[in-house]
């Protein structure tokens, strides 16, 4: 197939064809320093949302397995914790997002991975030294190949062939991206980032997430990096490709990640929330097997 | 009686479950609320748990498979990580550090 340049202005412009990105995130973000205020505010915001406002209810239910049901977003809140609530919100809001933006040709496993990712990202940010937030952490994960979705979208058939040749070649599929479009999936998803006005940490994390080497001080970027070869490592995401070709010695040493026994019950917890979030968060077709 | 180790959502734990690792539920810097490993769940604790907001814990299972069962699943997962790392440098320790203890991650 002939090389087809991808531009920054046509990622730009194309976006329009795209629904708006879901402002329950920025909202979020801009609530990150004190993540158990406006608890008013972000249960207003689900409160309008049938699907998260479903989920926040299930969620409250099931925890509290009793009679009768909770049937407010408030009192379920209260219940399970904001901070639970702000993970269902970001993974409800961001799944249906990336659905609709796909247009019915997103296959299953590019969202089964990206929470994987952003599970991992998450218990990551948790247990590294150097200070990061989880929640910029997990939506970091969530939408670190937003880049793939937009070629899935845009140049599906080229895409498809760029997959094909990395996969028989056992190489990343930045090069194959490179080589067809001269530009990878990582930039344009730092580009789609920077339009929707994310944080410069996001955006330079989706930019970074293939590099071995990451801008100083900016360790979220290093850590979406880590969190991808993790996810492939365990397994998770249930995708055919999931290969380790290397892990950036350097992103460990200034994240502080070491890998003897005492990272085993962190592989465990991350390989258990991922599963237990795919089941609950699965898009499109998967979903009707996700309810339980 | 031999077990196996399992992470689990506190919404699927139930009363006579065994903990494979002690239990801190720390918020805010404080513990709340701890079990030691090897300790039965009683419904008292269930109860505490989801109170606690506690989302996940670890537990000890039965393991019924045969020693033929055991082999066969081991080497099929022992299959899949060689499949993996198929085409990284185990020569970088970091990377065959990763390698090790995926390895031993899965044995367990």
């Amino acid at each position: 197939m002939p090389r087809t340049t991808v531009t920054q202005d046509e990622v730009i412009a194309r976006t329009a064809g795209l629904p708006s990105f879901p402002r329950i995130v920025t909202e979020i973000l801009a609530s990150l320093d004190d993540p158990e205020c406006n608890l008013n505010e972000l249960s207003d915001y689900i409160a309008h949302d049938p699907v998260i406002t479903a989920r926040v209810l299930s969620a409250a239910n099931r925890a509290a397995n009793r009679a009768p049901a909770i049937r407010d977003v408030y009192t379920a809140a209260s219940l399970i914790g904001l901070s639970h609530v702000r993970q269902i919100s970001l993974l409800s809001s961001i799944g249906q997002f990336a659905q609709i933006a796909a247009d019915e040709c997103l296959p299953s496993t590019y969202w089964t991975h990206s929470v994987a990712v952003g599970v991992c990202a998450e218990e990551l940010a948790v247990h590294v030294a150097v200070p990061i937030d989880a929640e910029a952490a997990l939506i970091a994960g969530l939408l670190h190949d937003i880049g793939q979705l937009w070629l899935f979208r845009f140049r599906s058939d080229a895409f498809a062939m760029a997959m094909e040749r990395a996969f028989c070649r056992g190489e990343g599929i930045e090069n194959a991206e490179r080589e067809q479009f001269d530009v990878d999936h990582a930039r344009i998803g730092a580009w789609l980032a920077e339009h929707w006005k994310l944080p410069p940490a996001i955006v330079s994390a989706i930019d970074h997430h293939h590099k071995i080497f990451s801008p100083p001080n900016e360790p979220l970027a290093p850590l979406i990096g880590v969190a991808e070869v993790l996810a492939s490592a365990l397994d998770l995401g249930g995708r055919r490709e999931n290969k380790v070709t290397a892990i950036s010695s350097s992103a460990c040493t200034s994240l502080g990640i070491v890998f003897n026994e005492k990272i085993q019950p962190l592989f465990g917890r991350i390989e258990a929330r991922s599963q237990h979030a795919n089941r609950m968060f699965a898009t499109g077709s998967d979903s009707a097997h996700a309810t339980r | 009686m031999r077990t196996r180790t399992q992470y689990i959502p506190v919404s699927e734990a139930e009363a006579g479950m065994t903990l494979a690792a002690p239990l801190n539920v720390i918020k805010h810097r404080q513990t709340r609320f701890s079990l030691p490993a090897g300790h039965m769940l009683t419904p008292d604790n269930l109860r505490q748990l989801t109170a606690n907001r506690a989302e996940f814990i670890f537990i000890a299972e039965p393991d019924t498979r045969s020693d033929e069962q055991i082999a066969q699943d081991t080497a099929l997962v022992a299959g899949r990580i060689m499949e993996i790392f198929s085409d990284a440098d185990l020569g970088d320790p970091t990377t065959m550090a990763l390698f090790d203890q995926i390895l031993a991650y899965r044995s367990s």
